[in-house]
């Protein structure tokens, strides 16, 4: 009988192997890994700067460039993680024929591998803020790396949902598609929460994102205020969405092979 | 022995789903080396892939305690951007190697590709591509070895080469292969298992199983 530790071995080796292997065919041309990290970095700082430009000052109390940041990390975060675990079931099909990659390895590896590729733009992000003189030291670290891993956790639940309902339905990529792109608009990623009339934040706050972008911007500024979010509201989601992608990715995973 | 128990398998499709096998029970055996013969469509790759535990059975099981090799066919997890290195390290990690290095090098070796391993495999010949994907199954200890026709393109000498090898392995292996050309299954085979209609029958001698497999052809 295999051991439990054995099985985790097991598992830790297949998904080191794949990780590897996404590294090396992904990023193999001259840019290399860099442009892995380079490009979300340009594009958030870039983006960041241009509205700095547009109008100057803070938004409630937040330098409006790291106000813009950290809803773009969020959200980036959240949709590119999604898109990558949703087609690496698919993506990595012929590596089923190895029994001991399962689709389940296939989700981690990009899973783990956008999580990766997020910590070293952040990295990048804090270094050229630290560098610009804009620089600021984070009042909850605790709540922040919490708000981090639990989006994490609801990406990759979403994304094996869609991920496993694309095996079955082709036409459900382009669905998701769709419904991703208002996320820029309705994920409260380039204005607050508080700028909108209390009587209609419900059409906004059913969105998790809008909780762990105005969360973030919490745990970095206290004097922000976390009016109308709830880190409950994020957590509920968060498992609920786990639980319900598991349950599917089980009763599923055999029948994903054969399509 | 590998036993198959109870096993229904089926795919969807429009018509309804569509049934290979229907409560399957046979006794497989392994001790020589076995040809899976069959026409078009019967359900010789899936079984084969059932086999390898690449796809599983909708109900039933596979009972078997022998360490099998993945399908051996054209392509299975090479991808052409990476270099032969490359691709044979990710196929030794995943297979849980002792000695990346050492298992490389047996593998450069075998597969003929000389300094061409470090090149990305899409610059190599399907004739190559083949001879890598046997090469990376060959050095790898399994009891049995599932091989399908696509990996035995290789020209004569190789072919001998690799006949040689799986002789000198039969003693603790052995090999299951399907194929439509009989005279690769003659080179490879001892004996032979018919699949018609989603029911097996194996013969002991793969010559009489020829003959069966041949007289359903003309039928």
């Amino acid at each position: 009988m295999v051991t439990f530790k054995e099985q985790l071995y097991a598992w830790r080796t297949v998904i080191f192997a794949l990780f590897l292997r996404e590294l090396q065919s992904k990023f193999n041309d001259k840019f290399g890994l860099s442009w892995a990290f380079l490009e979300p970095f340009v594009f958030i700082l870039a983006l960041s700067f241009f509205r700095g430009l547009i109008s100057e000052g803070d938004v409630h109390g937040i330098p409006l460039m790291v106000f813009m940041m950290i809803g773009l990390v969020g959200l980036q975060t959240f949709t590119v993680t999604l898109q990558s675990v949703s087609t690496s079931i698919k993506r990595n099909k012929p590596l089923y024929a190895f029994r001991q990659v399962q689709p389940m390895s296939a989700i981690m590896t990009a899973g783990f591998l956008e999580l990766s590729i997020k910590m070293v733009v952040i990295l990048l992000l804090s270094l050229a803020l630290y560098l610009s003189g804009l620089g600021f030291s984070v009042n909850n670290y605790l709540l922040l790396i919490t708000l981090i891993s639990l989006l994490w956790v609801q990406a990759l639940s979403i994304g094996i949902v869609f991920g496993i309902a694309f095996a079955f339905v082709p036409e459900v990529d382009k669905v998701k598609s769709m419904l991703l792109r208002p996320l820029m608009f309705i994920s409260c990623v380039f204005y607050s929460l508080q700028d909108i009339p209390e009587k209609y934040w419900y059409l906004l706050t059913w969105n998790p994102l809008v909780h762990f972008n105005e969360l973030a911007r919490y745990a970095c500024f206290p004097s922000y205020g976390d009016a109308g979010v709830s880190l409950s509201y994020a957590v509920e989601t968060t498992i609920g969405s786990l639980f319900f992608a598991l349950c599917l990715y089980h009763i599923t995973w055999k029948r994903v092979l054969a399509r | 022995m590998i036993r198959i128990e109870n096993l229904t398998k089926s795919y969807p499709s429009k018509l309804g789903p569509q049934y290979i096998f229907r409560d399957l029970n046979f006794d497989f055996p392994t001790e020589n080396n076995v040809a899976i013969l069959g026409k078009n469509g019967t359900g010789k790759s899936t079984l084969f892939r059932l086999l390898a535990k690449s796809e599983y059975p909708d109900t039933g099981r596979i009972v078997t305690n022998k360490a099998m090799s993945w399908p051996v066919a054209l392509q299975t997890g090479i991808h052409p951007q990476m270099t032969g290195r490359e691709n044979t390290r990710f196929i030794g990690r995943i297979n849980n190697v002792r000695s990346l290095s050492d298992y490389e090098e047996k593998v450069q070796e075998f597969a003929e590709v000389g300094k061409r391993f470090d090149l990305p495999v899409r610059t190599y010949s399907s004739g190559m591509r083949a001879k890598l994907v046997f090469a990376c199954c060959m050095n790898i200890d399994f009891d049995i070895y599932l091989i399908d026709e696509a990996t035995s393109v290789g020209d004569p000498i190789f072919r001998k080469k690799a006949r040689a090898s799986l002789k000198e392995k039969s003693e603790q292996a052995g090999v299951i292969m399907v194929s439509h050309e009989l005279d690769q299954i003659r080179e490879f085979c001892t004996s032979a298992v018919v699949i018609d209609e989603g029911r097996l029958t194996y013969y002991a001698d793969l010559e009489e199983g020829i003959d069966v497999y041949t007289q359903e052809n003309k039928k």
